[in-house]
């Protein structure tokens, strides 16, 4: 059994990438993880706020996605299939963490770990303080609106305006129908468009 | 038939064609405010993904490394639960003759047992409690009848006929 992505399977078809992970291949499944990991660690970052339970929940997703890839019959994109395993594990903790009432979801120590000189988060050497605290003030300003948002207007959002999904792609990873799509696409706009507006006015 | 909130969404992101597109520019009672709030909703979607876009990992590697780990660990647990999992649960047959037999054990020692007891019309109980206190030299014509009272759930045992009550029967 592989353990390491080979360099030859960068260059693999998805479909048989899966095929593979399906007969057991641990290093076709790690190319997987190579391709998606950033857009799945940077979807429930934008939704949870916090580095560490993103990382944890990206991976808590691909474990299960592992698990559960012998049921994954072709029918629509890894990507998508991924995604609804990202959407169902980001938004069950979202919504355990709401019954818990942990207090507020906003992480503190994202402002500390995003000046980590490890992250490539890390804003460029020339990058002047003043600069750097007006995007980090940004940034806190539209994740304390995307958190006015139900976990399900969330996702919905974030796949359409920073994935570029489409609805039926989003609906496929939601498990709901594209009407539900629209309709939660309209309400989350609005109530971003009034929280927001201001800063992407002036921006 | 879609509700205005889908067509609306649709319009904005430029789904809308031909008729349906015609019909619902139509149906805005101000379509100067409504193109304004598309304006809006694009500047919107434009500067969102500007700002989240890109919220990149760290050590990427470390992230592939840390879940081969836990994949590994994940397929060595249930290859041993299996193996665990066949010894300790026996196969459906087994456990229907080890039932089959406990029930025939069982039966054999319910009819021994009732062969050792068998039914009285009185309890020992009540016998006991006749023998103790109906003397037949102080009350010979002391009769005593007993019946159940299923509705206030008690045996009632009616003593007729003696000459005298025992002091310890006295109602306290």
């Amino acid at each position: 059994m592989h353990t390491e992505a080979t360099p030859a399977q960068a260059d693999v078809p998805e479909l048989e990438l899966v095929k593979r992970c399906q007969n057991g291949d641990t290093g076709a499944f790690d190319e997987l993880v190579t391709r998606y990991r950033t857009r799945v660690f940077g979807m429930i970052y934008n939704m949870v706020h916090s580095e560490q339970d993103a990382w944890d929940l990206a991976q808590d997703s691909f474990l299960k996605a592992w698990k559960s890839i012998g049921r994954f019959r072709g029918q629509s994109s890894f990507y998508t299939w991924i995604y609804r395993i990202v959407t169902n594990v980001t938004i069950d903790w979202l919504r355990k963490k709401q019954v818990k009432g942990s207090g507020t979801e906003f992480d503190d120590a994202v402002q500390l770990k995003e000046i980590d000189p490890a992250s490539r988060t890390v804003p460029k050497a020339d990058s002047l303080p003043h600069q750097r605290m007006e995007r980090q003030e940004i940034r806190a300003r539209i994740d304390a609106a995307i958190q006015q948002l139900s976990p399900e207007h969330r996702a919905v959002i974030l796949m359409k305006e920073t994935e570029d999904m489409q609805y039926h792609e989003i609906a496929e990873a939601l498990g709901c129908s594209i009407g539900t799509v629209m309709s939660r696409l309209f309400y989350a706009r609005k109530k971003l468009q009034n929280l927001l507006r201001d800063l992407y006015e002036n921006v | 038939m879609k509700t205005f909130e889908e067509k609306w969404t649709a319009w904005i992101d430029g789904e809308l064609t031909g008729a349906e597109l015609a019909e619902f520019e139509a149906s805005l009672p101000d379509k100067g405010a409504a193109e304004a709030e598309k304006r809006d909703a694009l500047k919107l979607g434009t500067f969102l993904k500007e700002q989240l876009a890109c919220h990149a990992m760290g050590n990427e590697e470390f992230f592939s490394h840390q879940l081969r780990e836990q994949i590994a660990k994940e397929s060595a647990v249930p290859a041993s639960r299996g193996t665990e999992g066949g010894r300790a649960w026996w196969p459906i047959g087994r456990l229907a003759w080890v039932g089959a037999t406990a029930l025939a054990i069982f039966s054999v020692c319910a009819v021994f047992v009732m062969r050792e007891n068998p039914a009285t019309d009185q309890s020992q109980y009540l016998s006991q409690i006749l023998n103790a206190r109906v003397d037949p030299v102080v009350s010979p014509n002391a009769t005593i009848t007993m019946f159940e009272s299923k509705e206030d759930r008690a045996t009632v045992l009616w003593v007729d006929g003696l000459q005298s009550l025992p002091s310890e029967y006295a109602s306290k």
